[in-house]
């Protein structure tokens, strides 16, 4: 970032750097961070890496146990189902629909929401107490339920779904955007660079938006979990993904007419869910607790 | 609190134009004609349909169109289902009563487990059982429920053989619907079975109310340590400690009345969300309520379902939001200045 | 704190209840019967219908027949009607009808007389009299009567007294009886209807039946529950059972967990068998049903109006996988349209050879060396013909990718399947049929006959003159060898052409909790409680030990056989 050395600012650490040094001397968040960029790695080279195809079967492997079971072979680390297809390689294939498409879900609704949210702070008077009775409105509905009714209304499928999470978000992230914009802006160094003649927008770009992306990053996730429980509750649901993609919810919906003779079908891509959003919590933990620590300071 | 009440009331008005708009707008969009999706009468004869037209005042322009529609809803009447033919205000009016059965239930549990367990959390700050607190609450919040809703039957129903896996009583049970609740109808009823219906209807509800009262449960945690922090870090209760009360009598006495409040207010949104939960626990555990109804409505494309469905049950949380935001306000005079709903 | 107080209490009471009301629900439970069903009934007269959930709902417990199917081999035999006479010409055919036979008493009807002749006139006249005033009411459309031919068959019906009736037919047909003593020939009420009339509630003769059956709905919750009360006043022994629970639990999961947590006593194509059987206090059974799954053609459309490309994909379909993993190699290979145990089976028919160079020849010689896109709609229910379409689907979506065609899976859910079927949206389709009746025209004529196409119970469209004339003589003479000369003329025209492709011939599976003792399952038809009775529970807690027992054996894992 260029700009005039006016403020002695630059040999502090940015705020989202000290909440990155803080963050690092959290352990139970490094983890959970580490865990975070394996499943992002896995969601992008996880096609290249899956041993096997997702979705063609091999006809004399049904149902075969996880390597582990004296049943079990090495070649299908965790077992296939009753396709003979490879779990593992359906779990991975998986990470880039469930945890992939949850994260550019995210990052979409992030944008649009913080767009619309410091817009929005901006203004005032009946156009603001519109908003905020539409805002209490809409975020009084909790996100799955209107995630539903929006693919209820688009029909069932991934792409509906993942329009469907994109606009569930975005509320939340205008609410947060726009609550952080006003208390921002009534900050001193805020009104010392209005006085000093910048525009709206210009205060808004680079004295505000710096001071509020950690609390954004707090925000996002916490859309994130919300955002792959929702994609694999609608998948399960048999609302989301259709039937040959490998996207988590729907294999388990899949596996569960094997529940009790294969039960991996029905475990294994449960506890990758489980793992993903534990992962997506541990590091939203992590930056709420930072955040505290700095405040604290 | 007179304007309080003028203040919500407005906000709630505001709110059911907002959503009988809205579901008024979503018969436009399904597929098909927007007379059907409305009314639902797939098999209606010309004659018929021409009737609904007037009814529906279709000819004229759309502001007359919604206000036909919304006098229809404000007599009761949402239509046929596209699937059964049947009246839908009539099945909503036995399915809703089940899930806000379960769900109180349900968020009774949350409640009963949650609050203490986030007492205790806030009363050892920083300390080994606040933290085990805190990790479960988190595993809690990040399981997902149809996934815990299977392994609960799978451990108590099956392996264990101690709770049934489905339905909302057994179905010998014959239990005439009076007010829907199905344990009012029980005590209701003249069947000589009622107290055997009664226990096993007690054996069916736990299950899925278990099952959905997680979630909650873990964010009554984190609220109740939240308050009870803040409660304790007052000037109050450094008083009351001051004055020489003990820990104990500073507690029950002072802090635990004043940081329930805090968490009353959250209660009502709690319950829109343990709602959701409830609709996907209900696919699991087929219990009859109105979630699983309208997610089989969606399988079965029954758009006039859809609608009247969505616009019942979103009516419904908002319902119980705005009452608990009376009754904090009843109990918390300070909050009355709130300009805009609790969040 | 009170509050502390109240819940103690609240749970204490509880508890307290539990443990005292054993007794109470034992007797009830022991009484009863439930039945985890996989749909619900489109109606409750079997008339109106084909479909085998409903048949299962209806036929035997609410309705009786005339005649009706005895003993292993099938025998006719009497029921409504006490004795029969044949003509020799086999054009007259009267029956004398039981004096004792009383309909139900209900919420909504009581009956001031028994059955008489005027009942059975009323119940035929109504499916086959276009003018009768019943006939229109529900839709007018009786698909069995349809198929048979039935209206063009039978001249009229004569009353010749109270308990007398004789039937006048155009022409002698062999198959008469057999379609007689079927699920479909239902007796209905004339005064209920008359009832009915007055009250200007027409239809709720099919929604609220009234019928002489062993039992008499009570409750009917769309999608949830059907009831049954016994019928205390049945013609026979009244059933052992005092009320029988149709639980409609769609989800094949769903069955299996109610069927393993004790909470259904019998349940309906049970999915995962090993389970099952593991478990000592429940029993799987298994009833050699007739029946064909099949892998039809809409041959109304191109490209599969051209018998090369039909003839390719036969080749093309690797049976033997889709038997190993759909069946679990439980079925037999179906080769031709019927199944081995039925009379007219001809086991000169070979299997069809898995022969990709061939299929791809064929589709090159049709003109399609480069393949096409077709839509394959798989039935979203359990069927006995076919326990898992939408997994045979993607089985065959597989092997034919290898001749380069795609194909893209459809699945509705089951009403909208069959409707959207019989309009004949689709391009090919899984699906079956189950035998009505031992005679094997049960499955030439409805299923591909030229009228079955009018009426829709032949997706395929196929009508060819020559095969319709030959199964039309095969019908008129009574010579058991002369009619299988016909028959196997039909399926070599049936194996030249192609309008579908045999897959299996299933069994239909059933399971149970060891207490429900008597017969449920028939080789044809739907099935039927009245010999249903339950034996004296143990106590419920000793049951759920043995239970976990039985469940955890020692030594043994419970993964996959």
């Amino acid at each position: 970032m260029a700009r005039d050395k006016i403020y002695l600012e630059e040999i502090f650490p940015s705020p989202f750097m000290q909440l990155w040094l803080i963050f690092r001397k959290t352990p139970v968040a490094m983890v959970g961070f580490s865990c975070f960029i394996f499943l992002i790695v896995l969601a992008i080279f996880g096609p290249l890496l899956a041993p096997h195809s997702p979705v063609e079967g091999q006809f004399d492997m049904l149902l075969l146990p996880p390597a582990w079971h004296v049943d079990g072979n090495v070649s299908y680390l965790l077992g296939t189902d009753e396709l003979g297809r490879d779990m593992l390689s359906r779990l991975m294939y998986g990470t880039s629909l469930t945890f992939g498409l949850s994260f550019i879900v995210v990052i979409i609704s992030l944008v649009i929401g913080v767009i619309i949210g410091s817009l929005s702070a901006l203004t005032s008077g009946l156009k603001s107490s519109f908003l905020n009775h539409f805002l209490d409105v809409i975020l009084s509905i909790p996100s799955l339920l209107l995630a539903i009714i929006i693919v209820a209304i688009l029909g069932p499928g991934i792409d509906n779904t993942v329009w469907a999470v994109v606009l569930v978000l975005i509320p939340q992230f205008i609410h947060i955007t726009r609550y952080a914009v006003k208390e921002e802006s009534r900050k001193d160094y805020v009104l010392a660079s209005r006085l000093d003649g910048a525009s709206p927008f210009r205060i808004l770009y680079y004295s505000i938006f710096p001071n509020i992306t950690d609390r954004i990053m707090g925000q996002a996730t916490l859309a994130q979990s919300a955002a792959i429980l929702d994609i694999a509750t609608l998948g399960f649901l048999g609302l989301g993904a259709q039937i040959p993609l490998p996207e988590w919810g729907a294999t388990l919906a899949n596996g569960l007419d094997l529940f009790y003779i294969a039960p991996w079908t029905v475990y294994l891509p449960g506890l990758a869910i489980l793992f993903a959003v534990v992962a997506t919590n541990l590091v939203g933990e992590g930056i709420r607790h930072a955040l505290k620590l700095r405040k604290e300071r | 609190m007179f304007v309080f009440t003028l203040r919500r009331l407005s906000l709630f008005i505001f709110t059911m134009l907002l959503l009988t708009l809205l579901s008024f707008s979503v018969n436009f969009l399904f597929p098909g004609e927007a007379i059907i999706n409305l009314t639902g009468a797939i098999n209606a004869t010309p004659s018929q349909l021409v009737e609904l037209n007037n009814a529906y005042q279709t000819h004229r322009n759309i502001f007359w169109q919604y206000l036909a529609y919304l006098s229809h809803i404000i007599n009761g009447d949402l239509g046929l289902s596209m699937a059964s033919q049947s009246d839908i205000s009539a099945e909503i009016v036995n399915l809703l009563p089940a899930t806000i059965e379960l769900s109180l239930v349900a968020l009774f549990i949350a409640m009963l487990i949650g609050i203490p367990l986030g007492f205790i959390a806030a009363i050892k700050h920083n300390k080994i059982t606040d933290n085990l607190i805190l990790s479960i609450s988190m595993l809690g919040y990040s399981i997902p429920v149809f996934w815990l809703g299977l392994l609960a039957i799978l451990t108590f129903s099956i392996s264990l053989g101690w709770f049934p896996s489905a339905g909302q009583i057994s179905l010998l049970f014959e239990i005439e619907p009076v007010t829907g609740i199905q344990f009012i109808d029980i005590l209701l009823s003249d069947s000589p079975y009622k107290w055997q219906a009664f226990s096993d209807a007690s054996t069916h509800i736990i299950l899925p109310a278990c099952v959905i009262a997680v979630t909650p449960a873990t964010i009554f945690i984190r609220l109740a340590r939240t308050s009870m922090i803040e409660v304790l870090d007052t000037s109050y209760i450094r008083a009351a400690s001051a004055k020489g009360l003990t820990f104990q009598q500073i507690i029950f006495r002072h802090a635990i009345r004043n940081s329930l409040i805090k968490i009353i207010r959250h209660v009502g949104l709690q319950f829109a969300n343990l709602v959701t939960i409830a609709m996907v626990t209900e696919v699991i555990f087929s219990w009859p309520g109105i979630g699983r109804w309208l997610i089989e409505s969606i399988y079965q494309r029954d758009y006039t379902a859809i609608q009247s469905g969505l616009l019942v049950l979103s009516c419904f949380i908002f319902v119980v939001h705005i009452l608990t935001d009376f009754i904090y306000a009843a109990l918390n005079p300070l909050a009355r200045g709130n300009k805009y709903g609790a969040r | 704190m009170n509050y502390f107080n109240f819940i103690t209490t609240g749970l204490l009471s509880l508890l307290l209840l539990t443990a005292c009301n054993e007794e109470g629900i034992l007797s009830l439970s022991e009484r009863s019967v439930i039945y985890c069903a996989e749909g619900s009934p489109e109606t409750f007269n079997p008339q109106l219908v084909t479909s085998g959930t409903t048949i299962d709902a209806t036929s035997n417990q609410l309705y009786d027949r005339l005649i009706s199917y005895q003993g292993d081999e099938n025998k006719l035999s009497p029921a409504l009607a006490k004795s029969w006479h044949v003509t020799r010409d086999g054009k007259k055919i009267t029956f004398y009808l039981r004096k004792n036979v009383a309909f139900h008493h209900t919420d909504y009807f009581t009956p001031s007389r028994l059955l008489n002749a005027d009942d059975v006139i009323f119940s035929f006249n109504r499916a086959l009299d276009t003018e009768h005033p019943y006939h229109l009411v529900s839709g007018g459309n009786y698909p069995f009567f349809q198929n048979v031919g039935f209206s063009d068959l039978i001249d009229n019906i004569e009353k010749i007294n109270d308990y007398t009736i004789r039937f006048h037919l155009s022409h002698a047909d062999t198959s008469f009886l057999a379609n007689l003593a079927t699920d479909f020939m239902v007796i209905l009420s004339a005064e209920y209807a008359a009832q009915l009339t007055k009250q200007k509630a027409k239809s709720d003769i099919d929604t609220h039946p009234i019928g002489t059956g062993p039992f008499k709905l009570k409750e009917y919750r769309v999608g949830s529950l059907i009831r049954f009360y016994r019928h205390e006043k049945y013609w026979r022994e009244p059933a052992k059972i005092e009320q029988l629970v149709f639980d409609i639990t769609p989800s094949n999961t769903g069955r299996l967990t109610k069927l393993l947590a004790n909470e259904c006593d019998v349940v309906a194509y049970p999915i995962a068998h090993e389970k099952i059987t593991q478990r000592k206090d429940l029993s799987l059974e298994a009833v050699t049903a007739l029946n064909v799954g099949y892998f039809g053609f809409n041959v109304s459309k191109a490209p599969f109006d051209n018998k090369l490309v039909r003839q390719a994909i036969r080749y093309a379909i690797n049976k033997k996988t889709l038997l190993e993993a759909v069946y679990q190699g439980k079925a037999e290979m179906a080769n031709s349209l019927l199944p081995k145990t039925s009379w007219a089976f001809d086991d000169s028919i070979t299997e069809q050879e898995f022969n990709l160079v061939l299929a791809k020849k064929l589709l090159a010689l049709a003109g399609y060396t480069e393949g096409f896109t077709m839509d394959l709609w798989a039935m979203p229910i359990q069927r006995p013909y076919n326990p898992n379409a939408i997994t045979m689907a993607k089985l065959i979506q597989s092997d034919l990718n290898k001749i380069n065609i795609k194909v893209n899976i459809i699945s509705y859910e089951w009403n909208t399947f069959l409707q959207r079927l019989k309009r004949g949206e689709h391009h090919t389709f899984l699906l079956g049929w189950s035998a009505d009746h031992p005679d094997p025209d049960n499955f030439f004529t409805p299923m591909l006959s030229c009228a079955a196409a009018h009426t829709g119970s032949n997706s395929t469209f196929w009508c060819n003159q020559e095969y319709d004339v030959i199964i039309k003589k095969a019908l008129q003479t009574t010579n058991i060898n002369q009619r299988k000369k016909y028959y196997a003329q039909a399926m070599a025209i049936l194996t030249e052409e192609v309008p579908l492709i045999p897959i299996a011939h299933s069994k239909r599976y059933q399971a149970r909790s060891n207490d429900v003792i008597g017969d449920i399952l028939a080789p044809f038809g739907g099935i039927n409680f009245y010999q249903v009775s339950k034996r004296k529970l143990t106590n419920k807690h000793t049951a759920a030990k043995q239970r976990s027992l039985d469940e955890n054996p020692p030594a043994r894992n419970t993964g996959v056989n």
